[in-house]
């Protein structure tokens, strides 16, 4: 706190990753929001979101419809709210799928060492290599695109990451001596990795889950962008973005808030990600 | 588990060897072609009540030795026994049995509890590990062991970031008895402390040993420390054995260089015969370079 140099270094808290309660209880709150507002959508929404309304096509945004209307006079807070439960409902589903496949493949690459570490992590390497688009592309085409199908794939698409990253969490917890000592005691090897080593790689895991969600929502957005997720007349985040670009020309409004509700919440999932990486628990180690 | 207060030292047969190395061989590849031999050809016994003192600089391979004799680090020759059974060449079923009887008290208080534990957690661990009791006679253990280690039971629900380092090191030695060992490994176990906390860690281990009967592996790189201990005493240097014999031959009449210098390292309270030693080190090392 006294030393010269630790004013200089925290001149500006944020780049050292300082936690701040304020912006966590923000995110949380944000995100608790639209995660809420999206699953409550049959209570929250005004209208029913596959209702057509001919006469009113492409209105503006106004009192009886926040978010205005689309090209076939459905309102748009309402697609936006259903679509949500399609987009936060697979980001949640890929993100578990990422986690626990990650956990698994890092785990068993951290305690395999040599060979199968070897075997692995080259295997991660190749898979990250390949283009993700290509990848979901392939397995859209075979196994299609339903909600869960969609989770399965995005799933399997973030997992090489996670196994890399619980990879060297774990790594690092090897060499403490909290670790040696369990050894030492006599535990054995899933008494080690799960009352030992799993509490104290939380922090990283928890930043990659936020991390990975919000990849996630994009990867689903991006696949229903191109049309090979979610299919009209059901929408998601995604497939509403692609509708409301193809009518840019008629309402500037439509595409502006699918967009806006991607963007939100992945905003508040990095902001979540920076302040679970910034607290104690992960600059103990890192540095 | 026998009570704290059962008389211990006349535990089957004092002074027959318990740990017995033999012609221990271990290089680390350090990359880009480079290897350290971290032990060169080290035997040694460690007979039983005893507090065996292994010193050296850092870097001399004591920690090496301590973990090969607890059978944490696979060797490239040589042979552990304990108690007469040959740790190198046990299965892990056994090997994790035969845990239950050598224990280890590490250097950094701190990293060596897991910081997402309570301390009644910490302590209960290698019970629960080894099935041992059941959740009454383990928390009755462990109030028992906290006590033993000078805590009192306000201390079962804090965490290791709410203690000091002197405090976390007695649970770690609480951790170390749970399971009625009869080894303990102490690698620089006090090292981390403040002096004054290194004096009472010093004597709640001497206390411990003389009413449990314990076996001590003491590593440390202070001659003080170790003189106050270990009853054996065992240089190492560049991972070999430069010394070995009785506390009193060795601080009497060390035959060896290496010794006498590290015995001329150790601080005196006199500041005469302080200002003297460090003239006369730092002529040796002039000399020397």
């Amino acid at each position: 706190m006294a030393s010269v140099s630790a004013i200089g270094l925290r001149r500006r808290g944020r780049t050292l990753g300082r936690r701040r309660p304020v912006v966590t209880k923000v995110a949380l709150g944000v995100l608790g929001t639209i995660v809420l507002a999206c699953l409550l959508a049959s209570a929250v929404a005004p209208y029913d979101p596959t209702r057509l309304a001919p006469t009113e096509r492409f209105l503006s945004p106004s009192g009886s419809h926040p978010f205005g209307t689309d090209e076939l006079g459905r309102d748009l807070f309402s697609r936006v709210l259903y679509g949500g439960r399609y987009s936060l409902g697979i980001a949640f589903g890929a993100t578990l799928v990422a986690m626990l496949a990650g956990a698994v493949w890092g785990f068993a690459a951290a305690f395999g060492r040599g060979l199968v570490d070897e075997l692995l992590m080259r295997f991660a390497d190749v898979t990250m290599a390949i283009p993700q688009m290509l990848f979901a592309l392939v397995f859209v085409a075979a196994f299609g695109a339903t909600g869960p199908g969609l989770a399965i794939i995005i799933g399997a698409l973030l997992t090489p990451v996670t196994a890399r990253m619980v990879r060297s969490a774990v790594l690092g917890e090897l060499q403490a001596d909290y670790f040696t000592a369990a050894v030492a005691y006599g535990a054995s090897t899933p008494r080690l990795m799960l009352r030992e080593l799993l509490p104290n790689i939380s922090a990283p895991l928890g930043v990659q889950a936020a991390i990975n969600a919000a990849n996630a929502l994009i990867l689903e957005a991006a696949l229903s962008f191109v049309g090979l997720g979610i299919q009209p007349p059901d929408a998601s985040w995604g497939t509403l973005l692609q509708q409301g670009y193809q009518k840019m020309y008629q309402s500037t409004t439509y595409v502006i808030f699918p967009a806006l509700a991607i963007f939100v919440t992945i905003w508040m999932l990095n902001l979540l990600a920076d302040q679970l990486g910034g607290t104690d628990d992960l600059r103990g180690r890192t540095g | 588990m026998s009570a704290p207060d059962a008389t211990p030292a006349a535990a089957p047969e004092a002074g027959a060897p318990l740990v017995v190395a033999e012609h221990l061989m271990k290089t680390f590849r350090l990359g880009h072609g480079e290897q350290l031999q971290a032990l060169d050809d080290v035997s040694l016994t460690i007979r039983r009540g005893e507090t065996f003192g292994l010193v050296g600089e850092s870097g001399s391979g004591k920690s090496t030795v301590s973990r090969a004799l607890l059978g944490l680090l696979p060797l490239d020759s040589g042979s552990v026994r304990f108690d007469g059974q040959e740790v190198t060449r046990l299965g892990r079923g056994e090997m994790r049995r035969l845990r239950r009887r050598m224990q280890m008290v590490f250097q950094d208080p701190f990293a060596a509890l897991n910081r997402r534990q309570s301390v009644a957690q910490i302590v209960a661990a290698p019970l629960e590990a080894h099935g041992v009791g059941d959740r009454a006679t383990r928390a009755a253990r462990v109030a028992e062991l906290l006590d033993l280690v000078g805590l009192g039971p306000a201390y079962r629900d804090r965490r290791p970031r709410e203690m000091s380092g002197g405090q976390c090191q007695r649970v770690a030695i609480a951790r170390a008895l749970a399971l009625d060992p009869d080894f303990v490994v102490l690698d620089e176990s006090v090292s981390a402390l403040d002096v004054s906390i290194q004096a009472q860690i010093l004597n709640l281990l001497r206390d411990l040993q003389r009413r449990l009967g314990l076996t001590y592996l003491f590593i440390s790189h202070d001659l003080a420390v170790i003189r106050y201990m270990a009853q054996t005493v065992c240089v190492m240097q560049h991972g070999r054995i430069v010394e070995q014999g009785s506390r009193d031959e060795l601080f009497g009449d060390p035959r060896q260089e290496y010794t006498r210098g590290l015995m001329a390292a150790i601080p005196s309270a006199d500041p005469a015969t302080e200002r003297h030693r460090r003239r006369s080190a730092a002529l040796a090392e002039g000399v020397g370079a």
